[in-house]
């Protein structure tokens, strides 16, 4: 027997027909009736079949009437006679700010004059929905612990090594600083140790931080967050929940920035920290320094935000994954090397306006007080294109994923 | 089965199966929004620096006068300089030339600034010596033979340039004194200014930004995205070989591209024409310039689209290998400006690109490197003015730019053959990154 | 190394003639692995003419299948050849091939009338001839109305059909359709059986992947059945369910009185059961079909039973698959 099912699958093509020798000129006949319209009759197949005898078993009336009286509660209900409407549900799912309404619905049950409706019976979910920080927490997780952990959003391997890499060569100004208390050379301190140009210059330096690190750790991050949602239509995991379109960017863009922060601002804070724990730095030192410190935070987190800020823009526009982070990388280094082309040609700086980095770095400059090197302008210029180009990248980004359809577009 | 081909020439045999696929490519580009995007930032980007320079070319630059002879010493109304080539005392009220009989007017001091600029044209190349004193302070001076013969080479009021074969530059010139003291700093900046926005532009904007900007965006996706989007098996499931899909696409990207750069080159090559320095109204010299720098651009972009799309089929996040390529380049780039003769950039496209660049400023302006030491001497007293700052640094303004963006093509032969060479290096380039793209293409295994 | 500037079939694809006495599809033992997963395991067949379903379920290996024939995959051993030739890096017998992929994704900017005349110019045609040819399969189809619109705007039984049509545009002698009636509407899907059909009538070689199973049965009885990426079963639908003694077969009859032609036929030998479903029909199990068929019609008339309907209600597909998936050890 089994060795029969073996055999069976043999290649003899004696079940198969003979081959035909093509016709010299075979036409393929051209249809003159319309073939594919078979007329349709609906009506009768439904005679044919039996269903009524199943149907007649269900005995619809009864629980109906008892959800009602159980809708008498507290519960906000709607009445049998109002139907159950898509707004109504829009409602639930991005409407609420508060989101804590347990709102439910309830299918009607109606006969019309074309046929009968069939009867829904919907149990109304009587839990207590959690509040919105925890549903925003959740999604904030799932991306910040995607980094390192399986099971979250999955970053690329690339990515969370690039990460890795960047986050020790940024301790590198906090290594020399232990380095140069170790060997107790003061020259070797004032060069790497904590100043004002040094405060600056981990932050806002452009060689290698600003050239290498930052904004490709930017352009990594932001590449897939939206536009693989738009490209997969994942987008409706999240809309299709009590979640607003509002909390779904704006965790986003935290989870974004949270991560920029943990090797930009992070250390900064142990760099400062390495300082005063190896050379023993007391109060009198911290409070000179504070500000200073301050300042470079504050620029930190204009850098953060600034680039988070285009970077999301770009991965709303976008479907791959790749053109929002090779598109901020243009941004970023494109308008710097214009500006620096300009500025060497023409010896006029005010395309630095147009550069994110440089108008940061002005800022920042200003903010540390250390040597400005942008003397053609103020630095409120900066400022206010800074703001300019913040305001533009958010408009569009939140235009963007409002109209955001919530299938694969 | 079919009909018999009718009357087959040339254009129908091409017509179908890579003609099929490259008109596809370029329809396909037309209605994608990034191809516009993208040709429109170029076009920006490109635009503001014209821009820049326009205003530039309008703007006056100061005239300097360098050596301070415009300045009345002694107060008696004549300009140090008229004082000196009549002879009388400048540091005397009393001794001044309306003294004569008859007595003669004094100048105006405007005539002393900028009255003595570079006469450096030397016609043989054997030449060493040049310089006319134009203002006559060294000239028409009452002073000895070897007060007037600085430089020592029994020739008086003049000025020794020497060309150092080793190194490949001219030395510091070597000038008896008050010879071309006081150029005109406006025409020199000018003219340095334009040429160094044309060499800036046509090298790093065009062929660096244009040259690989355009392809990355555009060329890596050819055979990429078609696979992304199993779109490709229409095209694969046909009597067609792929290494002739691969060529059709990158023909089609070419049929986007190269007329973009014509075009841009055209534009701004008639903008630089008309706002130029010179007395001519349009500088038709310049225009063997820009189309040097387009066929280098169009070059540039047809080895860097077979490249990226090469690495597109090869990985599906090729792109990413792009980077690391285009920063390479970068530093090639900024290589060649420093030191062109450095055999690396033979590894790289760019270098090749710039070549042809460099070769062709040769052929316009023949004077480069020249001009530029002319430009660094600055007459002895440069920017600063007589006893003004930076002593150290006497060159005039723009002449820094062009040092900075002018290089020698560094392959120590003649800018013709400089450019032959780079094409072909170029066009072998191009076709063996073709054959790797295909051979890749053809060996993959597609779902 | 230079394009091919004629563009008629030198260079890559060489002067092609193809081998008219081989199989127009022949696998020879192919199978293909991807690291441990095996999508094919030793794979012979022989294809000529007609309409032949490949039918496995998700995952038996049908897409890995056409994938191989159209040159996109190479076997990990064994052969394939597209009339005599290898197909891996080799396109020349695609001039004689047409294929319907999958996936639904096309160029939406395109029209249909432009996208079936572009890619029929890959097919070496010229301008004219290809607008030509893509009027007439157009019309094939049944969608010269709708011909000068966008593809973005078809519906998904519209895009299968311009799919088809595409496939059609060079005469082809064999015609790859690897789902095609998926996701289709239902007059769409009659459309294509037709189209199906009427191509195998002309003596085309058809092949069509499916893993519904009366699909198939509506348009061809020559069926190969993969699963697990092996080859179970091959040939004609009936045939296969003939030499699977060991199933009984059901033959269910309509009559007046089951009772009293129970009676009658229980003393047959072939028969080994008989059940009465409801009161007017009766199920009889036989291993033997054959003797059955011939012996019941004597029984009926001799004996002037009444009887409405003979049918064999588990001569189908599914009973076919369950019993050869469900019968062979895991």
């Amino acid at each position: 027997m089994s060795e029969d099912e073996e055999n069976s699958p043999q290649p003899q093509p004696q079940p198969l027909a003979q081959p035909q020798p093509i016709a010299a000129a075979p036409q393929l006949p051209i249809p003159t009736t319309p073939q594919p319209v078979q007329p349709v009759q609906p009506v009768q197949p439904v005679q044919q079949m039996q269903p009524v005898q199943p149907v007649q078993q269900i005995q619809p009336v009864q629980p109906v009437q008892q959800i009602h009286q159980v809708a008498t509660d507290d519960v906000q209900m709607a009445t049998a006679e109002t139907p159950v409407t898509g707004q109504g549900r829009m409602d639930t799912a991005w409407g609420s700010s508060e989101g804590d309404e347990d709102i439910s619905e309830m299918a009607s049950i109606g006969q019309t004059d074309s046929g009968e409706i069939f009867k829904q019976n919907y149990e109304p979910w009587r839990g207590e929905l959690n509040p919105r920080w925890m549903r925003n927490w959740a999604i904030l997780r799932h991306h910040i612990l995607g980094i390192f952990k399986k099971g979250h959003r999955p970053w690329g391997v690339p990515t969370r090594i690039f990460l890795v890499l960047v986050f020790f060569a940024s301790l590198s100004d906090a290594a020399l600083t232990l380095l140069s208390s170790l060997i107790g050379d003061s020259e070797f301190h004032s060069m790497w140790g904590v100043n004002r140009d040094n405060l600056y210059g981990h932050v806002l330096g452009f060689f290698p931080r600003n050239v290498m690190y930052y904004p490709i750790v930017a352009a990594l991050l932001v590449g897939g967050v939206i536009s693989e949602d738009r490209l997969h239509g994942t987008s409706a995991l999240y809309f299709s929940r009590p979640i607003n379109r509002f909390d779904y960017i704006g965790m986003k863009y935290a989870s974004v920035a949270f991560i920029q922060a943990i090797i930009i601002i992070l250390t900064l804070f142990l760099y400062y920290l390495t300082e005063i724990m190896v050379y023993g730095r007391g109060w009198a030192w911290i409070v000179d320094t504070f500000p200073i410190f301050l300042g470079a935070l504050m620029g930190g987190i204009l850098l953060i935000i600034t680039y988070t800020s285009i970077g999301l823009a770009l991965s709303s526009v976008s479907k791959g994954k790749f053109f929002p982070g090779i598109g901020l990388l243009a941004i970023i280094l494109g308008t710097k090397t214009l500006a620096i082309i300009v500025k060497n040609l023409f010896d006029r700086e005010i395309l630095y306006l147009l550069s994110p980095y440089d108008c940061l770095a002005h800022v920042g400059q200003t903010l540390v007080r250390t040597q400005p090197t942008y003397d053609q302008y103020s630095w409120t210029w900066s400022l206010a294109s800074l703001i300019v180009m913040n305001a533009i990248a958010l408009y569009v980004l939140s235009s963007r994923v409002s109209s955001m359809e919530v299938t694969r577009e | 089965m079919m009909s018999p081909p009718k009357k087959d020439n040339v254009f129908r045999a091409l017509d179908r199966k890579l003609g099929a696929v490259t008109e596809f490519t370029m329809r396909q580009y037309r209605t994608k929004l990034s191809t516009w995007v993208i040709l429109g930032v170029g076009f920006i980007a490109i635009s503001i620096v014209v821009l820049f320079y326009v205003d530039s070319m309008q703007q006056e630059i100061e005239a300097i006068d360098n050596d301070g002879d415009s300045a009345d010493w002694d107060g008696d109304g004549y300009p140090t300089g008229q004082e000196r080539i009549y002879g009388t005392d400048p540091e005397n009220p009393e001794s001044h030339p309306g003294t004569f009989t008859p007595p003669i007017a004094p100048d105006a001091p405007e005539k002393w600034i900028n009255e003595d600029d570079f006469d450096w044209d030397l016609a043989a190349s054997g030449d060493t010596t040049a310089g006319y004193d134009d203002d006559g302070d060294c000239r028409l001076a009452d002073s000895t033979q070897s007060q007037k013969d600085n430089n020592r080479n029994n020739i008086e009021c003049d000025i020794i340039l020497d060309y150092d074969e080793m190194r490949g530059e001219w030395s510091e010139p070597n000038s008896d004194r008050l010879v071309d003291e006081d150029p005109d700093e406006e025409k020199y900046a000018k003219e340095a200014i334009h040429r160094a926005f044309l060499l800036a532009i046509g090298k790093m904007g065009f062929v660096f930004l244009l040259g690989i900007f355009l392809p990355l965006f555009l060329a890596t996706g050819l055979i990429r995205e078609e696979m992304d989007n199993s779109t490709i098996h229409f095209m694969l499931a046909k009597p067609i070989a792929r290494r002739d899909i691969f060529l059709g696409r990158i023909v089609g990207y070419l049929g986007i591209v190269w007329p973009y750069i014509i075009a841009m080159g055209a534009i701004v090559g008639i903008i630089s024409g008309f706002a130029g320095p010179g007395e001519s109204l349009f500088r038709f010299a310049d225009l063997g310039m820009w189309m040097a720098i387009i066929f280098a651009t169009m070059l540039a972009t047809l080895v860097y689209g077979m490249l990226f799309c090469a690495l597109g089929t090869l990985w599906k996040r090729g792109i990413i290998l792009a980077l690391p390529f285009a920063a390479w380049e970068l530093g090639m780039a900024i290589l060649s400006f420093n030191a062109p003769t450095s055999s690396i950039l033979r590894f790289s496209v760019i270098g090749w690109s710039l070549n042809i660049i460099d070769a062709a400023s040769l052929v316009v302006w023949p004077n480069m490197a020249l001009f530029i030491s002319m430009g660094m001497w600055g007459g002895g007293y440069g920017g600063g003015g007589y006893g003004g700052g930076g002593r150290w640094d006497n060159s005039l303004e723009g002449a820094g730019a062009l040092s900075a963006f002018a290089s020698d093509t560094g392959l120590g032969i003649s800018p013709i053959a400089t450019i032959v060479v780079s094409t072909l290096v170029l066009l072998f380039q191009a076709a063996i990154l073709w054959l790797v793209g295909s051979a890749i293409f053809k060996g993959k295994e597609i779902e | 190394m230079m394009p091919d500037l004629q563009q008629v079939g030198e260079g890559e694809t060489q002067q092609w003639a193809p081998n008219i006495t081989a199989p127009v599809v022949l696998l020879e033992n192919v199978s293909k692995s991807y690291g441990k997963i095996h999508a094919l395991s030793e794979i012979t067949l022989a294809l000529s003419g007609g309409v032949t379903g490949i039918l496995g379920s998700n995952g038996a290996g049908k897409s890995t299948l056409f994938n191989l024939l159209m040159g996109k995959l190479k076997p990990s051993s064994g052969s394939i050849k597209l009339f005599g030739t290898d197909p891996w890096k080799n396109p020349a017998p695609y001039a004689r091939v047409g294929f319907v992929p999958e996936h639904e994704k096309m160029h939406d900017w395109m029209t249909a009338h432009g996208f079936v005349s572009l890619f029929a110019r890959l097919n070496g045609l010229t301008r004219e001839e290809a607008k030509s040819e893509a009027d007439r399969v157009l019309n094939f189809v049944g969608l010269t109305d709708v011909a000068h619109k966008q593809l973005g705007r078809y519906s998904k039984g519209m895009r299968q059909r311009v799919k088809i049509a595409h496939a059609l545009v060079n005469d082809p002698e064999l015609i790859v359709l690897d789902e095609p009636l998926q996701g289709c509407d239902p007059l769409a899907r009659t459309t294509i059986m037709n189209v199906i059909r009427e191509l195998g009538k002309m003596g085309r070689t058809v092949l069509v992947s499916s893993h519904i199973l009366h699909e198939i049965e509506r348009i061809t009885e020559q069926i190969v059945i993969l699963h697990n990426g092996r080859l179970l079963a091959l040939g004609n639908l009936h045939t296969i369910r003939e030499k699977m003694d060991n199933i009984p077969h059901t033959i269910s009859i309509g009559c007046e009185n089951p009772k009293e032609l129970a009676k009658d036929i229980i003393n047959n030998d072939a028969v080994y059961g008989i059940s009465f479903p409801s009161g007017d029909r009766l199920q009889i199990q036989t291993h033997n079909l054959n003797a059955v068929h011939r012996e019941l019609p004597a029984l009926i008339v001799a004996n002037g039973h009444k009887v409405s309907s003979i049918d064999n209600p588990d001569d189908d597909l599914e009973s076919i698959l369950k019993y050869l998936t469900g019968g062979l050890a895991r």
